[in-house]
């Protein structure tokens, strides 16, 4: 088992080492075919905004060498709607949940957090995606109002070319566990418009891997989980031997759900015995 | 929806276009007319997203898909793929035509090279014993679907742009006429035409229906089942996914 949150009275145990991030499998509601929920360790929600949001108009989607870029504006039912009807969903899930919290207005995610007190039975963590424009008070102010409302693990989520800069102070805030992280954005035309949004796909892999040098050589002392571009087990190695506890998955399940699943079978052996 | 392994069986080439015999029993079993198939390309991560395809035939243990020539370099790699390849397909997508259980006369309205999805329900409609009257509309006589691809039952109205065959001019013109005639429309083509078709029933019949008419919205697709929103549009009175919801809706959802 892994622990991605040591320090928490309740810890954050994982059984694999693999998460379906970001979304990958909605609200825990869509799942491709042949992959399950006990395929991963742990399932990291889309973002939940307090509100309901409609997200961006089509195009959402162009397709850039060796990935893509998805705009969806931040589309969800907002809290209390997902609330009502995921809770059973979510309960009958084989693995742990976290919900990821969209940024919204000031206390939005605060309010969200502590309403989790009743999800408490099917919520096990809270993901925490930080922009890619906030600067160290800012970041440290938006960890540690979530923190005062709940005392679930928080992931927080760090842009992966300002990692290193943002890593101790989201620590201090009260962050478990640091989710390396939101590619960077970008731009490309779709369909006579502009799409802009974090780069997906194999082309964000080498941003993972730099923003995880620079955490090793910093020393963090946190449980850091990869996320980014990751399609193979040798990606997911590679990650885990710059040290990251687990690596998260998103676009490989919605491109190729059979690789997702071989994924999911190998890496378990492929961990180092301590970490098994 | 399933992951399966699609053997090309066959090509046929006819101009710059391209027809592929995929051999897949598990996934033919499943397909129904106008659900789409997302078929990788490429050998490695470039092109990374999968190629959305509306099979133009469906038998007991094949599918058939059809690749027009154009500038993406996805379908390109496929029109490289020689007869033997294993093509890896997701699939089926979404919800199909559904054939309404009472009605007898079917009227199919296909623009450009989306009348081609058409061909599996136009088959599927004679097979019931239906009246089937499939119209098109494409550039000239070399984008026409060949006679010799329809039942012999089905009656066929052709309209091209620039008059080689058929009537000259679009779909539009031969709705007058036909329209009259149906208790079911299934249509590909694109928004302005459904609009159009929309208002035409109206004048046709007095007023469009639920059940009456069903419409195709095409669009590329990036994970199939809903989780990317990446196919969100604003559709039957709010913004839905059209591989949840569609491909095929309703027409009053589509105009709603």
């Amino acid at each position: 088992m892994i622990n991605l949150a040591p320090n928490t009275k309740t810890g954050l145990l994982i059984d694999s080492p693999l998460i379906a991030g970001s979304g990958a499998a909605g609200y825990g509601d869509v799942w491709p075919p042949g992959l399950k929920p006990e395929d991963f360790g742990l399932l990291i929600t889309a973002p939940v905004s307090a509100d309901p949001r409609k997200g961006k108009a089509q195009p959402r989607l162009a397709e850039i060498p060796a990935g893509f870029l998805l705009e969806t504006g931040g589309h969800n039912p907002g809290f209390r709607r997902l609330e009502a009807s995921h809770r059973r969903i979510w309960r009958r899930l084989q693995a742990p949940v976290a919900l990821s919290l969209a940024a919204g207005e000031p206390g939005d995610r605060a309010w969200m957090a502590a309403r989790l007190e009743e999800l408490e039975d099917v919520i096990a963590a809270v993901e925490l995606p930080i922009s890619e424009d906030v600067n160290l008070s800012e970041a440290g102010a938006r960890i540690s109002a979530v923190r005062r409302a709940t005392p679930l693990p928080i992931l927080a989520r760090l842009p992966l070319t300002r990692a290193a800069y943002l890593a101790r102070t989201c620590l201090v805030a009260g962050a478990d566990a640091l989710i390396v992280g939101t590619p960077p954005p970008a731009a490309y035309p779709a369909a006579g418009e502009w799409v802009e949004a974090p780069i997906g796909g194999p082309v964000a892999f080498p941003f993972v891997l730099r923003a995880l040098r620079r955490l090793a050589e910093m020393g963090i002392d946190a449980p850091i989980v990869a996320a980014g571009g990751i399609q193979t087990l040798d990606d997911a190695q590679l990650c885990l031997g710059l040290g990251a506890s687990a690596v998260q998955i998103r676009s490989l399940i919605w491109r190729d759900p059979a690789a997702a699943h071989h994924l999911a079978q190998t890496i378990r052996h492929a961990l180092p015995e301590e970490m098994r | 929806m399933i992951q399966t392994q699609a053997l090309l069986e066959a090509k046929e080439t006819s101009g710059a276009v391209q027809r592929l015999h995929l051999r897949a029993p598990d996934m033919a079993a499943l397909l129904h007319p106008g659900q789409a198939v997302l078929i990788q390309t490429g050998w490695g991560a470039d092109p990374f997203l999968r190629r959305t395809f509306h099979p133009i035939a469906i038998d007991s243990e094949r599918f058939s898909i059809r690749l027009p020539l154009d500038a993406d370099r996805g379908r390109a790699w496929l029109r490289l793929a020689q007869p033997g390849a294993m093509l890896d397909c997701l699939g089926p997508v979404g919800n199909g035509f559904t054939l309404p259980p009472h009605a007898q006369r079917i009227l199919c309205l296909g623009q450009g090279d989306a009348a081609w999805t058409l061909l599996p329900l136009v088959q599927a409609a004679a097979v019931r014993g239906c009246a089937v009257t499939l119209a098109t509309e494409t550039l000239s006589k070399r984008q026409l679907i060949p006679t010799a691809m329809l039942p012999i039952s089905v009656e066929y109205h052709i309209a091209t742009t620039d008059g080689s065959a058929g009537r000259k001019g679009d779909l539009r013109s031969l709705l007058p006429d036909l329209l009259p005639w149906a208790d079911a429309v299934i249509a590909a083509a694109n928004m302005d035409f459904y609009r159009h078709l929309g208002r035409a029933i109206e004048e046709a019949r007095v007023l469009l229906p639920k059940g009456y008419a069903q419409a195709l919205y095409q669009m590329d697709f990036l994970c199939g089942t809903g989780a990317c929103q990446a196919c969100a549009v604003d559709i039957a009175g709010g913004r839905r996914r059209v591989c949840l919801r569609g491909p095929a809706f309703d027409l009053v959802d589509i105009l709603r």
